[in-house]
């Protein structure tokens, strides 16, 4: 079935396989060399020398903060992670099977639309909402309670990673349990499996890929996600994308700031590749 | 099917499309100024200094047209130079201390010093400012300046508290204590704090470990670090109640919108920042970039840099001051640009409690960063 | 029955706090879109439209959402053309190395954006295409592409395996199975894949910033009016494309989807 040419070049393969081959030989690789070999340039009278030295990797790895900030920056991430999943995961299901296919379609486009709204004017939009004389606390004060500080705080963060990633997560959770074989579903209802159990031991694990590339990608994009642990979380504590840029300002110091970078790469990396890894794997059969 | 895909935007149709909606667009009345046959003029500097109520009218007498490009913060800046090809940006406006950094890297063409009024300086300093002269050569103008001190919000902080930089540990604004997200200015208040007066910058290593020592202990008091739209909203919003690494540039604008805050150079000293103007290398049209930067050294010009709309500086030259003082008297009065008046910017510098905002002397960038990144996760 | 009934109600207030959580800050920001003050603050000040006038009046923010309409459209359509071929070879086959081939798709979401788009601005300089809006077509596309192909996989994932030969089995070649059969299936993912691709441009400003060089698009100027001067031009701009943006996504839905069901239902 698979190599039905073996002397002729299957062009039909070709012509799917190669494109992104091609496309991101010339402009993707080209940069990610570029910014691996920038860790270990040089620099010299604020311009970046070419040098194949490991001081930049052995003075960032000394680093205490260095070592806080990452391990801040997975921990934040991976809550992140778990919130917009929980958080998602009642919506997705009602819009998956308690709604009609067009309402359905209705929620998923206009789910679609705040990926169109900038992302820094939203988080800014949090501002008024979020401070001690905002919106939430100013109804809070009607009913007696508060003033609570949201802003500067891991809150915030999260509120901001959340504004980020819910979109996606809602959309991603519900087209995958939207199209999964419903009348697996409705068997085991018929057997007398009770709503909650079949949700965790039907419908979940029906839907174990589209749910772990949901958490992927929440993860990577909190992960690398700099606006919001920045205007949202007030820098407390800073975590990796913050550090990058203030790596910068240390003089022109990119290629310090590459080394941070490729150690966020290799971790979002590990996690993508572990990820789809247990999305992908066929279940062996008994 | 890819190959078919791949050549619809080779097909006529597309580009027709997108002719015919870009000639809907320039039918309408807002039309690019660009459309008469103008020069262009590349700049690369903080916003505001593209924009009309700065450059209209000097586009307007030469025929030429500004393309501007904002950054935030000198290393953006000077990365984007680095990797851009040779004379892309005619024109470069940069902080004072950066301007060094420019003219090692090579990124700036030599100035004939006769071409600008050094005489009509207000203060001397201006006419040999460090970082801008390189053996005997100008490699940049010097423009504008502002003063860094203590900003508070007046109904947290009283006037005579905000004579010390000892405000920012009252304990009545735990939490409520700003950074401005920059290591220089911040570390340089500390070390004014500590009372090393003009030798801010020149720290050995037991004065940068009192430095390092007291800005540690300020920490509880830290609400947040922030940048430019964090600050003013953390300000506006009363979120903070005082800022670390400020000055008028920030509270001047919140004041003409209202706020209650306000900025004072206290007794320990303030640190001042300057904006120059310097002109790329390899540009082609060093003689236009030449007579802007001689028109924003006009009075006219130093009036208009005063009252940018993005953020007030102060003029730097006799006429410029002047020229303000008849065009706009209100604004010369907030901003103590009277001869006479109490914390009037040259007399400050004259009685010693301005300092220029320079890079450390004895520690490197990378120390001072190293440090502010310390601080943030401690 | 009751039970039921509350539940529903309980699930259907739970998505609706879901959407009022997610379409908030937009809301927030068109109201200040529409105050007078520069900085906003409860309560709020008077209604005004000074800033949409600022807008309108301002050639080069027309001239950014033009550069924006173009590289969002040219970016939705290569990231998805290299994310169907990738999906397809993924569903398809099995070769050597289709490891470090997935992984040549995935991987650009994982670097951090500043360095990439450094990265980026050099390469590109190298290869005298930067400064351009080709270069920020380029840089979004390798940036979305993963994006579109993980849509369009999930849905080859729904397709039965056994399709394709049944295909093949009743005369067709390859070229006309994924004519009239395997494309056709992919629509509705494929569209996703452009919608999300282009919205996912639309908005990213940090590449942009570095590689656009003095060709700004949409993002690049809100990020430098929030970096430096932070008033309400801003919230004019962003309920400017959020309008236009529903619209035109209400419109897609009625038009092309609303066809497309009919004509399968008929």
């Amino acid at each position: 079935m698979f190599n039905k040419k073996f002397l002729k070049i299957d062009i039909y393969a070709m012509t799917w396989r190669l494109p992104i081959i091609v496309w991101q030989l010339l402009f993707f690789v080209g940069p990610v060399i570029f910014m691996i070999a920038m860790s270990f340039f040089l620099v010299k009278n604020y311009r970046m020398t070419e040098a194949f030295e490991f001081v930049n990797w052995s003075k960032m790895f000394s680093k205490n903060y260095f070592w806080d900030s990452y391990l801040y920056t997975v921990t934040i991430a991976s809550i992140s992670t778990v919130f917009a999943m929980t958080i998602a995961f009642p919506a997705s299901f009602t819009l998956a099977f308690k709604t009609s296919e067009k309402l359905r379609r209705w929620a998923i486009f206009l789910l679609i639309i705040p990926f169109f709204t900038s992302y820094l004017v939203r988080t800014f939009s949090w501002f008024v909402i979020l401070s001690e004389n905002g919106v939430i606390n100013a109804l809070l004060g009607y009913i007696g309670f508060g003033p609570y500080v949201m802003l500067n705080t891991n809150f915030g963060t999260l509120v901001g990673y959340m504004t980020l990633t819910l979109p996606l997560v809602v959309i991603l959770q519900t087209i995958t349990m939207a199209n999964i074989d419903r009348t697996l579903v409705e068997a085991a209802r018929n057997l007398g499996c009770k709503p909650l159990a079949t949700i965790w031991r039907v419908i979940i694990p029906l839907s174990k890929t589209g749910l772990i590339v949901a958490a992927i990608f929440c993860f990577i994009l909190s992960f690398g996600d700099f606006v919001a642990p920045f205007y949202l979380g007030g820098s407390q504590e800073p975590t990796l994308p913050i550090l990058i840029l203030d790596t910068t300002k240390s003089g022109q110091q990119w290629p310090r700031a590459a080394v941070v970078a490729i150690v966020m790469m290799m971790t979002l990396f590990a996690v993508a590749f572990i990820g789809i890894a247990l999305a992908y794997r066929k279940k062996v059969k008994k | 099917m890819s190959n078919s895909m791949k050549n619809i935007f080779k097909s006529p149709n597309r580009r027709n499309l997108l002719k015919m909606s870009g000639a809907a667009v320039l039918t309408t009345p807002f039309v690019s100024r660009a459309w008469a046959a103008t020069t262009e003029i590349n700049m690369l500097a903080w916003y505001g200094h593209g924009e009309p109520d700065i450059v209209a009218e000097f586009e307007a007498a030469n025929n030429v047209k500004f393309v501007s490009k904002y950054y935030a913060g000198g290393d953006n800046m000077m990365a984007l130079i680095a990797q851009s090809p040779p004379g892309t940006y005619d024109i470069i406006l940069s902080d004072g201390e950066f301007v060094q950094q420019l003219n090692a890297a090579g990124y700036v063409e030599e100035m004939n010093a006769a071409d600008y009024p050094f005489d009509d300086m207000l203060h001397e300093d201006f006419t040999k400012f460090p970082g801008h002269w390189s053996e005997g050569k100008l490699y940049s103008m010097m423009v504008r300046g502002g003063h860094l001190g203590v900003s508070y919000n007046k109904n947290a902080i009283s006037a005579e508290e905000a004579q010390s930089y000892s405000c920012f540990w009252k304990p009545e604004i735990k939490g409520k204590l700003g950074h401005f997200d920059w290591h220089l200015p911040n570390l340089g208040m500390i070390s004014l704090y500590n009372g090393n007066g003009s030798s801010l910058w020149n720290l050995d290593d037991a004065e940068w470990a009192a430095v390092q020592e007291n800005t540690l202990s300020l920490r509880p008091q830290v609400g947040g670090y922030f940048d430019y739209g964090g600050t003013f909203n953390g300000l506006k919003n009363g979120e903070m109640l005082a800022m670390c690494g400020i000055g008028d540039w920030i509270t001047g604008v919140l004041e003409k919108d209202g706020a209650p805050v306000g900025s004072v150079i206290p007794k320990e000293g303030g640190i001042q920042w300057t904006e120059s103007y310097s002109i790329g290398k390899g540009t082609d049209k060093a003689d236009i970039v030449k007579k802007f930067i001689q028109y924003m050294l006009s009075p006219v010009g130093q009036v208009k840099s005063a009252q940018m709309l993005a953020y007030p500086g102060f003029c730097i030259t006799k006429a410029g001051r002047a020229a303000l003082i008849e065009a706009d008297p209100a604004e010369a009065k907030r901003s103590h640009q009277m001869d006479g008046m109490a914390n009037e910017p040259i007399s400050l510098i004259n009685d010693g409690r301005i300092h220029y905002r320079d890079i450390p002397k004895q520690q490197s960038l990378e120390d001072w960063n190293d440090f502010w990144s310390e601080y943030k996760n401690a | 029955m009751n039970s039921n009934r509350i539940l529903k109600i309980a699930l259907t207030a739970y998505v609706g706090a879901i959407f009022l959580f997610v379409f908030a800050p937009i809301v927030f920001s068109v109201v200040f879109s529409f105050n007078s003050q520069r900085f906003p603050t409860i309560p709020l000040g008077s209604f005004s439209i000074e800033w949409y006038v600022k807008i309108f009046n301002d050639p080069d923010i027309w001239k950014a959402a033009l550069n924006s309409l173009i590289v969002s459209s040219l970016t939705a359509v290569i990231a998805t053309v290299l994310g169907f071929c990738t999906a397809y070879s993924d569903f398809r086959y099995n070769f050597r190395l289709k490891g470090p081939y997935i992984a040549l798709i995935l991987l650009p979401p994982t670097i951090p954006l500043i360095i990439m788009a450094l990265a980026m601005l050099a390469w590109l300089s190298k290869l005298g295409m930067s400064g351009q809006l080709w270069s920020v077509v380029i840089a979004h596309s390798v940036l979305t592409a993963p994006f579109a192909m993980a849509i369009i996989r999930l849905r080859l994932n729904q397709m039965d395996p056994d399709l394709e030969s049944a295909s093949w089995n009743l005369g067709g070649s390859e070229w006309a199975t994924m004519r009239y059969v395997i494309i056709p299936f992919c629509k509705p993912a494929i569209i996703s894949g452009l919608c999300l691709a282009a919205a996912v441009s639309f908005d990213e400003f940090a590449v942009s910033w570095f590689v656009s060089g003095l060709n700004k698009t949409l993002p690049v100027i809100i990020l430098e009016i929030v970096q430096g001067n932070i008033d309400p031009q801003v919230n004019a701009i962003g309920t400017f494309v959020f309008l236009t943006s529903m619209t035109l996504i209400i419109l897609a839905q009625i038009f092309f989807v609303h066809r497309q069901i009919k004509s399968t239902n008929s």
